[in-house]
């Protein structure tokens, strides 16, 4: 049997330190290399702790079992249970409406879209000064308005997803311009009271025609009865 | 200042001048002569309040906030989908290194095991340099 020295070191110079491995490759019948401890101890500022590795070189030093390595629970380790109990133990709502339900218009839409969008005011910041100063009265001027309502396109701030706390949002703008929010609830309202009224009519000339059908077909009364009955409940 | 602090006084002034701008939109959108002063008063509340925001900026030097997080705002998502997502990946890349140092024990003693079988002397050697390694 060969030895373990002779395998994996010999007599000729070892690689560079920054080499990784077991140094020079041997075939493994390649004869019993001389003795290690006469191969001449490699240049190096490590030599000495090489030399007093006996047949071995290349020798490191290990880990310190002290430093932190992805053998523990990190999460653990940083008291992060609650926030990872927190986000991953329950679902998450997907919108950001959920996460800012106070925060006034249609925060949902992406904000390429109306070129709202965080990143644009990191890659082209807005040119302004470095200080916020109060706005004179002469500056003011430039904000004097036309008195009436924003023309249509105009109108994104009071557009809301749908949410109970915005109510009374909704009945504001309702008020300033009852037209067009007011005009599609007011047909359905129509419709739905149309399809009540309709209603009872239908019944009344289904039941008739049942009645029509069982004089007619003295037979099977019950099997038509129960066909006409589920047709109208599907209806 | 404790961390909660500085955020709760960003968070107050960012709530203040987001429902500024809300009534300032209220009085724009149906404007009327007399509220001219009204939205002259708002025009300023704003400036004010965009001033007392920089100034949170001193408080807060020391947050760094990732960019990822902007592109999930930007989509209309939920930010916190981004932590969710990010305790998700640390949880599995830290069950895979474990994976890998286990494994790795493992193979380094089943190594030393049938080294020794085969080489009792140099292994005593390299024993005696190393010291006993625990079990995996």
């Amino acid at each position: 049997m060969e030895n373990f020295s002779a395998l994996f070191g010999g007599a000729e110079p070892p690689p560079p330190p920054a080499a990784l491995g077991f140094g020079p490759a041997k075939a493994p019948g390649a004869g019993a290399a001389p003795a290690p401890a006469s191969a001449a101890p490699p240049p190096g500022e490590d030599a000495a702790r090489k030399a007093a590795a006996g047949p071995f070189y290349l020798l490191r030093e290990l880990p310190g079992t002290t430093e932190l390595t992805g053998s523990t629970n990190l999460i653990t380790h940083y008291n992060l249970e609650h926030a990872y109990n927190k986000f991953c133990g329950k679902k998450v709502k997907e919108k950001l409406s959920n996460f800012l339900p106070d925060l006034p218009g249609m925060i949902d839409l992406p904000g390429s879209h109306d070129n709202s969008s965080l990143r644009s005011l990191i890659e082209k910041p807005p040119i302004c000064g470095s200080s916020f100063t109060p706005l004179t009265g002469t500056m003011l001027t430039g904000f004097r308005l036309h008195a009436g309502p924003l023309p249509e396109q105009c109108r994104l701030m009071h557009i809301q997803p749908p949410k109970k706390k915005n109510k009374h949002k909704h009945k504001q703008s309702r008020t300033q311009d009852p037209v067009p929010p007011e005009t599609p609830s007011d047909s359905d309202h129509k419709k739905k009271k149309k399809k009540k009224e309709e209603d009872p009519e239908r019944k009344r000339k289904k039941k008739e025609k049942k009645k029509k059908k069982n004089r007619h077909s003295p037979e099977h009364p019950g099997v038509g009865g129960s066909q006409a009955s589920s047709s109208s409940s599907l209806r | 200042m404790a961390v909660a602090e500085k955020f709760d006084s960003l968070e107050e002034h960012l709530e203040k001048f987001v429902e500024n701008i809300r009534q300032l939109g209220i009085i724009v959108s149906d404007f009327q002569p007399s509220s001219q002063t009204g939205l002259n008063q708002k025009l300023n509340f704003m400036v004010t309040g965009l001033q007392d925001i920089d100034k949170c900026r001193q408080q807060l030097h020391d947050i760094s906030v990732p960019l990822e997080v902007f592109e999930y705002i930007d989509q209309g998502r939920n930010p916190q989908l981004y932590t969710k997502e990010c305790l998700e990946r640390a949880l599995a890349k830290n069950e895979q290194v474990k994976g890998k140092i286990d494994t790795m024990k493992k193979f380094k003693s089943l190594l030393i095991q049938e080294l020794t079988k085969v080489f009792p002397e140099d292994m005593a050697k390299y024993k005696a340099i190393r010291g006993e390694d625990p079990p995996p």
